[in-house]
């Protein structure tokens, strides 16, 4: 809160719109001014040939991202999702091994599986009280323990070919791009136009009138969780095709990236306010920014400090715009 | 120097489409109270809230102690000697009774640590003073909204203001309590300290204030003293048009029993309550700050489990519940008090916080049919005369009173059976007060069966058909219309053995 002498006041309540206008389109800006900076400094940025992967990868962070949006808005967080992408992998590879007939099974299992640890998750927040952050974690680690032990430490089966026509674009266009796009008109369209996209909102903005409105409070945060998780497999189902053999390690980093995506994207750590448009331009910012810094050669130690910037930045002005006049 | 301690000239402020303020001048003299009313949305707070140094103004000066006020931050103001009490309690609800008191200027010893034995002594007299007697350790999450209320009152007090601001204070303090702070306020007032007192409740403005000012729609329409004014002409100037304040009444008999409550009790203060409930009426439920009335409340409703008792409904097939889904299912519908926690969705639109208990008649498939929606928030826009930019701003956005019309609008689109509202007039003004008590009668022709809380006597005793009194977590006695004074529930509510809350 400040105040300021009479005649700096035009100043700074122009100081404020300006900060507000920042938080309502800075990601775009951003998103702007990155792309001509790459002009600059990047040229390679755009050849159809990186634009296309460049798409393909913020497809996958973005289907993810889709998920974790959900989740922040009834105040959550998932940090589980590394473990159901290695999961993913090896329920792909281990039911298929390696035969196309089996591809639409083993998803099938994957996507109920994956239901499974989000219902987990949503169980341990919602009906055991743990904190979403620790629930999350905990599940990851479960996860992967249960993945390694099964799996003897040493991955086995094959990923069938038919996974690998992710890898195929048309121009820019490509499998996960258009599974993105779809899942993100989907969402939207739940979000903004449904019943349960309102009680989604109502939920994350103040949970005690949620429930005396006569929402299942817990209902609809333990259904956010296991979307998440769902998405999670499609996303991993992709990575398992783009990589085309079982990695133990796939999809490491995918959570942080998400949270951040949506964050910078103007979704509220504390719930009830952002959505998916501003999602897929955090998604975009980000993916950008590593390709960028891949093109350049930066170290990736760099690459983290660049991102961690962008994230403090993001969140920095954020906490600003919401500051009264 | 002039012999005014505060003046604000030609304060101007508008919010992204809205003109809050439009060339409000007020000038105060030491010593003296000053009443500032005005419909919700009038731009009272904003004002209080631009002295406060929270908001800037766009244009206007504000002189004080016969300096021209250069900019300050808010703390700067609190040090110069202003202290408001915020119509949205600002406590630190993790904090302490005693921390909260003192905020920022805890006692200390040396070395800056902090004096807790006398942070607590202090905070214990303090609350003497207004005449409760409270833990000063209990977190104030652990407080009802009253005694929120007073707790923002010690702390104003604690600062040893010369000009304190009170945006309604008394919205929802009744009887003894409304008296200490009538108390309070005279003796400061003698001690020369300048009080602005915000207040819908139009008795307590003529009871204490020297002089009134009115604002509407952001603009100055009258500052006078009180003793030029009656209450039908202030209205007048308020409303812009002359107003009936006459409560209006059923016309037919005592329906058939709806709903029953027999001997619950929650893990709150609440025991052993009885109630019946009839088709068609108005039960008002009376009671001093902490008597358990909004527990009854959130016990009638589910919100609270029971721990013994039990209610149901005896239409609807005798239905029971044990949350409020099922309680809102089975037909019943709660305005709670405490709207910033329990009623509103701050961060989300005027729109969705309306239709939010009727999701399944605007959607289609669950699919959202904004045609149906815009109708319905419409309709209770006009109903209800809720003043808002438009029904996408976030209701943090909106005045004090029009965030109560908003939660109340909520459940009146539902089609309930029986409805609880606690407080529902709570911040509201009189004209729209009476459009609430009309609405509430409309509901009665409709078969509708009301329970209501209230701390504003006169409302209780004009509006209800039956009152109970509560006292200290029980029900002490009934009332039948026409029967109920002030004087008489005040000494129920009051009555000592039970009234160990208060002294
Ligand atoms: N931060 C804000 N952003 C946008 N509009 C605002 C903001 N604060 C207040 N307003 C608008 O300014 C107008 C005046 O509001 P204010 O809170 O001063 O009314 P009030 O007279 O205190 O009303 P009430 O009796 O209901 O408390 C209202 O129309 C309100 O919606
Ligand atoms: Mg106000």
């Amino acid at each position: 809160m400040s105040v300021a002498k009479p005649h700096e006041s035009a100043k700074q309540v122009n100081g404020w719109r300006a900060r507000k206008f920042v938080a309502d389109y800075g990601v775009y800006i951003a998103l702007l001014l990155l792309l001509l900076a790459a002009a600059v400094l990047t040229p390679k940025l755009y050849e159809v040939n990186t634009i296309a992967v460049v798409m393909r990868q913020a497809s996958q962070l973005g289907i993810v991202a889709i998920g974790q949006t959900l989740i922040l808005l009834v105040a959550g967080l998932d940090l589980s999702i590394g473990g159901i992408f290695v999961m993913t992998s090896i329920v792909v590879a281990d039911v298929t091994n390696g035969r196309d007939d089996l591809v639409i099974p083993a998803i099938l299992i994957a996507l109920a599986l994956g239901a499974l640890v989000g219902l987990g998750n949503g169980v341990l927040v919602t009906k055991r009280r743990v904190p979403p952050f620790v629930a999350t974690l905990g599940m990851l680690v479960l996860v992967k323990g249960a993945t390694q032990a099964y799996t003897r430490g040493v991955p086995g089966g094959f990923v069938p070919e038919v996974l690998g026509i992710v890898n195929q674009s048309w121009f820019v266009l490509s499998i996960p791009l258009l599974l993105w796009l779809g899942l993100n008109a989907v969402f939207m369209f739940v979000l903004g136009r449904t019943a349960y996209g309102r009680k989604v909102y109502a939920v994350g903005s103040n949970t005690e009138a949620a429930r005396l409105s006569g929402i299942s409070v817990d209902t609809i945060r333990i259904s956010v969780y296991v979307l998440g998780s769902c998405l999670a497999v499609a996303s991993g189902v992709v990575l398992t095709g783009y990589v085309g053999y079982v990695d133990r390690f796939i999809g490491t980093g995918l959570e942080l990236d998400s949270i951040a995506a949506a964050i910078v994207g103007g979704t509220a750590f504390v719930g009830g306010r952002g959505g998916l448009l501003g999602t897929i331009a955090g998604v975009l910012l980000i993916q950008l920014l590593s390709t960028m810094a891949l093109l350049m050669g930066l170290d990736i130690q760099v690459q983290f400090i660049i991102k961690g910037l962008v994230i403090l930045g993001a969140v920095t002005l954020y906490s600003l715009a919401n500051v009264e006049e | 120097m002039s012999d005014y301690i505060l003046e604000m000239r030609n304060i101007s402020k508008s919010f992204a489409g809205v003109q809050a303020l439009k060339d409000v001048t007020i000038r105060c003299k030491p010593g003296q109270v000053y009443g500032l009313v005005g419909e919700n949305g009038a731009g009272k707070s904003t004002l209080m809230k631009i002295l406060a140094g929270a908001y800037k103004a766009d244009a206007g000066e504000i002189i004080y102690k016969g300096e021209q006020r250069e900019g300050a931050t808010a703390g700067e103001v609190i040090d110069s000697g202003i202290s408001i009490i915020y119509q949205e309690l600002a406590l630190v609800s993790q904090m302490s009774v005693a921390e909260n008191i003192f905020l920022g200027r805890e006692p200390r010893y040396a070395l800056g640590v902090l004096n807790l034995r006398e942070l607590h002594s202090r905070s214990a007299a303090l609350l003497t003073r207004l005449g409760i007697r409270l833990d000063t350790r209990l977190p104030v999450s652990e407080l009802t909204v009253a005694q929120r209320q007073l707790v923002e009152i010690a702390k104003a007090l604690s600062q040893n203001a010369d000009l304190i601001v009170m945006d309604e204070p008394s919205a929802i303090l009744a009887g003894s309590e409304l008296d200490q702070l009538f108390s309070i306020i005279e003796s400061l007032v003698e001690q020369g300290v300048t009080i602005i007192y915000i207040s819908h409740r139009l008795d307590e403005v003529f009871r204490i204030a020297d002089e009134v000012t009115v604002l509407k729609d952001g603009e100055l329409v009258e500052t006078r003293p009180i003793d030029q004014l009656d209450r039908p002409t202030l209205v007048e100037l308020m409303v812009g048009r002359p107003l009936d304040e006459i409560f209006p009444q059923t016309d037919h008999e005592q329906g058939e029993l709806v709903m029953v409550a027999e001997h619950i009790s929650s893990d709150t203060i609440l025991e052993d309550a009885s109630l019946e409930l009839y088709a068609g009426e108005i039960l008002g439920i009376a009671g001093m700050v902490g008597s358990g009335r909004t527990e009854l409340a959130r016990a009638l409703f589910g919100a609270d489990p029971l721990t013994s008792g039990e209610v149901r409904l005896v239409t609807n097939k005798g239905a029971s519940w044990s949350n409020p889904a099922k309680a809102i299912e089975s037909g019943l519908a709660l305005v709670p008090e405490d709207r910033k926690s329990h009623g509103l969705f701050t961060s989300l639109s005027a729109r969705i916080n309306v239709t939010l208990p009727i999701l399944s008649r605007i959607t289609r498939m669950g699919v959202l049919q904004s045609q149906a929606e815009d109708e319905i928030v419409e309709a209770a826009k006009e109903r209800l005369s809720i003043v808002m930019a438009s029904a996408d701003q976030e209701a943090q956005y909106l005045s004090g009173g029009n965030q109560q019309k908003l939660v109340l609008a909520k459940w009146l689109e539902t089609n309930p059976t029986v409805v609880i509202l606690d407080e529902p007039t709570r911040g509201v003004d009189v004209g729209a007060k009476f459009e609430i008590y009309k609405l509430m009668r409309q509901l009665n022709d409709r078969g509708i069966a009301i329970v209501m809380i209230s701390s504003e006597l006169p409302e209780v005793i004009g509006m209800s058909d039956r009152i109970l009194v509560m006292n200290a977590g029980r029900i002490v006695g009934e009332f039948a219309h026409g029967e109920a004074s002030e004087a008489g529930i005040i000494e129920l509510a009051t009555m000592a053995d039970s009234g160990a809350n208060h002294s």
